[in-house]
């Protein structure tokens, strides 16, 4: 008996062996060489922005290599959360993706990592970028990264509690959200405003706050986090904390939590994007709300624009032809439309432009772009910034002064750069 | 291996003590294969991790150049460390100390017969089989102040007129977290201190009681001991996996600005993520690693979990 | 004392006293995965719901059980066997290696054993998180990235110390005369091991098995940077590709969640039972 269980595991084991160095399921082991046959294989590296975000892109690629025989794409989805780290380990170990689909690439341009663009695309492909977002793919006058995406916030306001408050005018200016969020949070049994300053929006609710003043985060020479413009915003952000008409700790609030209270009737006013109106199609399509332009400190339009791109590791080059005829396909009228409109973004080419001009839910949103402000990606030391935001923009609600926190995080910034 | 040379004197020294003692070369095939896997997968990304702490790295993870010992320089000179290192320090201390203390109590009540003990015993290894991050998202999606069922099951009791945000100031934040860690970490404990429990030979009890020794005699005298090997055991496992734990303050802790709730694990985390920094967490790695290494050696000295009865 | 009485009012008061403790424990230790539970009968909207509610209010969603096996996030299926595959072995090799070494540390003496036994507590202490830059490295160099057997080799190693502690600790506690009974009568060391001292430390390799078990069963920081296609990683890196930009397939998560906890019970139940029996025989002799 004893002697058959050992046999029994030895032989068990010698067969694993053999099973297993041949394992895994597809794919003959993710960054190994191009396969032989004049076949090239794509590493493709993308982040998760919808649950369909995977299938649009497997959609997209078996298109693609139907029509193109001779290229693999091998596709890997990682969340938000995790891609970055994936990537530095995937570069520090030499097996840069030749597709990566991010929000930063100044870094990586500095360090001569990227391809430029007219490596990856066609003149025609290029030429079709809206100007504004091409510049914006610009280190030291060389484009880099093909716009993919883009998206602006807008104020939501919830309709009934503002009437349940007696609010009559949806608030155009910081004094007006201001005291419109002060009469929800005393009147009815909702939060005014909702300030998400946790680690997943930080960045972004500063820069909407900041843009409203006149402000920015910097440009491609200077990060520019404390200046009197931005300070101003920041004080008021924390006068919003302190007179008690924001939720309650706005330092560790995230985002998508915060945007389900919105979403459940719960919030008077949040800034939210293209997307959470299909959310609320979803989860809760009784909710009365409206959209409007976000409240500055003059009224003058401003908000925070967002842009992600898609751009290529140089690698050792030999792979640029077909990145090229991936881009071109991908960013063709009716390919690129078709995946920007189901995920809920706006364009960024013109051809795209035109295509979705009719879209009646995404008109707020482009209505703002042109004066949109935008992180500054073109700056190596944007990606320390955003930590920096991250991580320390919260204790405006924990207690430390406006100016305190600018400067803890110019100082990362500085340290950066 | 360098070792070999004193080695040999000191088998030497115990071949002559009893029959037990072997040399270096026969014990091969019986640790042979544990050290060579030890040798093949660990060694390399240990001295990765150290070498990286010399290095200055960009932030994009290009090795630029040799940084000595500036990095360490840099995280001794870190104004937050040494509130990381209280926190780190209650943090083991609370999670270990109760957990033991809770899980004796357990699996003395797991050893004693009743119906259905299997089923309780079931139940108990449950957060053990769940991922701990899995536990503490339910935990932390239980606390969150509007959707969560804990807050508003308290809210319902009337304990709170609204949901607090457990988890969004720092300290009721760790407190949550320890009992978290406590939670999933108790299972492990009682399990193996039930082991202990059930491989003490029936008649040594007996003996205890044809003695006539009371309870609590029979416990702290017999009992006790018997467990001291599966205790220490189960004590230095719980001290070095709290001490490296990062999921469970990841989660909990996450979204609080700042340092004030940090451990070195979230710390090194946090380094790495936002400050982008793999130069200085490696640093911050290997000073983690070194101070484990140092309690776990004065623990293996005093406590002498390897001693043989 | 009272309990040499045996007084039979006394002993049943006793009995129910220890169910209803029983009771209690069970309570607070599922108390979070019933909620996951609910929580995965849920649909998406109710999971949200400001109030919630304790319960599914449009009916227990048991489809999702069914949905949950073809999104489009990830292959559940797949990951399913991934992690199936990566824990069993992992553990089978972890048996394989750390027994004998536990037996031979516990039983004699041999220069290095020190040396040994901290290089084993010292694995222990590094855990894979922290290293997955140079374990990258390492498997790309011997071409077994986003395979299985890299994550294999990892666990093992990683849950190598565990074992061998804790199985060294049982061995030890094992009275030596048996074995030197044994080894008058003839029998070789391996056949001592087998027979002799194995059926008497069951409770330790019990607890060794399901630490390492579940412990591979979880991992996550390794497999999320060496598995790269989608097919090949465990539940749990598949389970982070329900955290969308804004929103989280929660229903999905605790589904998965439950059914990744399921197996690891099922195991735990079967080997519960030997575990009983392993004891009665030891007892006997």
């Amino acid at each position: 008996m004893k002697r058959t269980t050992r046999t029994g595991v030895l032989a068990l084991s010698t067969a694993a062996a053999l099973l297993l160095t041949s394992c895994g399921f597809s794919d003959n082991g993710g960054g190994s060489a191009d396969a032989s046959g004049g076949t090239t294989t794509l590493n493709m590296l993308v982040p998760t922005y919808s649950d369909g975000t995977k299938g649009l892109w497997e959609g997209v690629i078996a298109d693609f290599e139907a029509e193109h025989e001779n290229i693999d794409v091998n596709l890997e989805v990682q969340s938000w959360e995790n891609i970055e780290g994936v990537l530095k380990t995937k570069l520090q170990g030499g097996q840069a993706p030749d597709i990566y689909n991010g929000g930063a690439f100044a870094e990586f341009a500095a360090e001569g990592l990227l391809a430029p663009a007219s490596d990856i695309a066609s003149q025609e492909t290029i030429d079709d970028f809206q100007t504004t977002f091409a510049d914006a793919e610009k280190f030291e006058g060389t484009q880099f990264g093909l716009p993919l995406i883009a998206s602006a916030r807008a104020l939501f306001y919830n309709k009934a509690l503002m009437e349940e408050a007696g609010v009559d005018a949806v608030p155009t200016t910081w004094e007006e959200l201001h005291d419109a969020s002060k009469l929800i949070s005393e009147k009815t049994k909702a939060d005014g405003y909702g300030m998400p300053l946790g680690s997943e929006e930080a960045q972004g609710e500063s820069l909407i706050w900041f843009a409203g003043n006149g402000g920015s985060f910097g440009d491609s020479q200077k990060i520019s986090v404390n200046t009197p413009q931005n300070l101003e915003a920041a004080e008021f952000m924390k006068k919003m904390v302190d007179d008690g008409v924001t939720q309650n700790d706005p330092g560790a609030t995230q985002r998508t939590p915060m945007l389900n209270t919105f979403v459940q009737g719960k919030l008077g006013f949040a800034y939210a994007l293209p997307q959470t109106i299909g959310q609320i199609e979803d989860e809760n399509p009784k909710l009365d709300y409206g959209v409007a332009a976000v409240p500055t400190k003059s009224g003058e339009p401003a908000t925070l624009g967002v842009a992600d791109r898609l751009m290529s590791f140089r690698n050792d080059g030999s792979k640029s032809a077909a990145v090229k005829e991936f881009m071109d396909y991908f960013f063709s009228a009716d390919v690129y439309t078709d995946w920007v409109s189901t995920e809920g973004f706006l364009p960024t080419t013109k051809s795209g432009s035109e295509k979705m001009a009719g879209d009646e839910t995404l008109t707020p949103f482009l209505d703002m772009l042109p004066n949109a402000v935008f992180y500054p990606t073109t700056n190596p030391a944007w990606n320390a910034t955003d930590g920096a935001f991250k991580s320390l923009m919260g204790e405006l609600g924990t207690g430390k002064s406006a100016q305190e926190v600018l400067e803890s995080i110019q100082a990362k910034a500085d340290a950066a750069s | 291996m360098s070792s070999v040379l004193p080695a040999t004197n000191r088998a030497r020294r115990t071949r002559r003590r009893g029959t037990d003692s072997q040399t270096f070369l026969s014990s091969l095939p019986w640790i042979g294969p544990a050290l060579l896997l030890i040798l093949a997968i660990v060694v390399f990304p240990a001295g990765y991790m150290i070498y990286n702490s010399t290095r200055k790295i960009s932030s994009v993870g290009t090795d630029l150049e040799s940084a000595g010992l500036e990095n360490f320089v840099t995280i001794f000179q870190d104004p937050v460390l040494p509130r990381v290192l209280l926190n780190t320090v209650l943090w083991v201390v609370s999670v270990v100390v109760i957990t033991v203390l809770l899980s004796l109590v357990l699996a003395q009540f797991l050893n004693k017969p009743f119906p259905g003990r299997t089923i309780v015993r079931m139940a108990v290894i449950v957060p053990w089989a769940a991922s701990v991050v899995m536990t503490t998202t339910v935990f932390y999606y239980g606390l969150d102040p509007n959707y969560g069922i804990f807050n508003h099951f308290f809210v319902q009791l009337g304990l709170m007129d609204e949901g607090y945000g457990w988890t969004k100031n720092a300290v009721p934040a760790i407190a949550v977290s320890v009992v978290v860690a406590i939670f999933v970490s108790i299972p492990f404990t009682t399990y193996t201190l039930l082991a202990g429990l059930q491989a003490i030979p029936q008649e040594t009890l007996e003996a205890a009681r044809v003695d006539g020794a009371g309870r609590w005699k029979t416990y702290l005298l017999v009992i006790i001991p018997q467990l001291r090997s599966a205790l220490a055991v189960s004590m230095l496992i719980n001290i070095i996996n709290v001490f490296n734990n990062l999921p469970i303050l990841k989660v909990m802790t996450g979204s609080i600005p700042g340092n004030s709730a940090d451990t070195l694990m979230t710390y090194i985390f946090k380094v790495l993520q936002f400050d982008r920094r793999l130069d200085l967490s490696s640093a911050l790695s290997v000073v983690n690693f070194a101070i484990v290494l140092v309690i776990v050696a004065i623990y293996v000295k005093t406590v002498k979990p390897m001693q043989e009865i | 004392m009272t309990f040499l009485v045996t007084e039979d009012r006394a002993a049943k008061k006793t009995v129910i006293g220890r169910m209803v403790v029983g009771f209690a424990v069970v309570i607070i230790f599922l108390i979070p995965y019933g909620m996951m539970l609910i929580g995965s009968l849920k649909t998406q909207s109710e999971i949200l719901a400001i109030p919630p509610k304790y319960l599914p209010q449009d009916g227990a969603q048991f489809s999702n059980y069914i949905t949950m096996w073809d999104t489009p996030e990830t292959p559940v299926p797949y990951n399913l066997i991934s992690t199936i595959v990566i824990a069993v072995f992992a553990t089978l090799l972890v048996l394989l290696v750390a027994t004998p070494a536990a037996y031979y540390t516990a039983r004699f003496k041999f220069p290095g054993k020190m040396v040994f036994m901290f290089l084993v507590i010292v694995t222990q202490m590094l855990q894979p998180a922290v290293l997955t830059a140079g374990l990258f490295k390492q498997m790309l160099a011997w071409n077994l990235n986003d395979t299985w057997l890299a994550m294999i080799l990892i666990n093992a190693a990683f849950n190598l110390a565990f074992a061998v502690w804790i199985m060294h600790s049982f061995f030890a506690g094992v009275p030596r005369s048996i074995d030197e009974a044994a080894q008058i009568d003839g029998a070789g060391k391996l056949r001592v091991l087998f027979t002799i001292n194995l059926p008497l430390v069951w409770p330790g390799i019990v607890t060794a098995v399901i630490f390492t078990f579940v412990s591979c069963w979880n991992e996550f920081a390794a497999s999320l940077v060496i598995l790269s296609t989608a097919e090949n990683q465990p539940l749990s890196v598949a389970l982070t590709k329900f955290v969308g930009q804004y929103s989280t397939a929660w229903q999905y998560v605790f589904g998965v969640s439950i059914v990744a906890i399921v197996p690891v019970i099922v195991l735990f139940a079967l080997i519960e039972k030997r575990l009983i029996g392993g004891l009665a025989a030891g007892a006997v002799k």
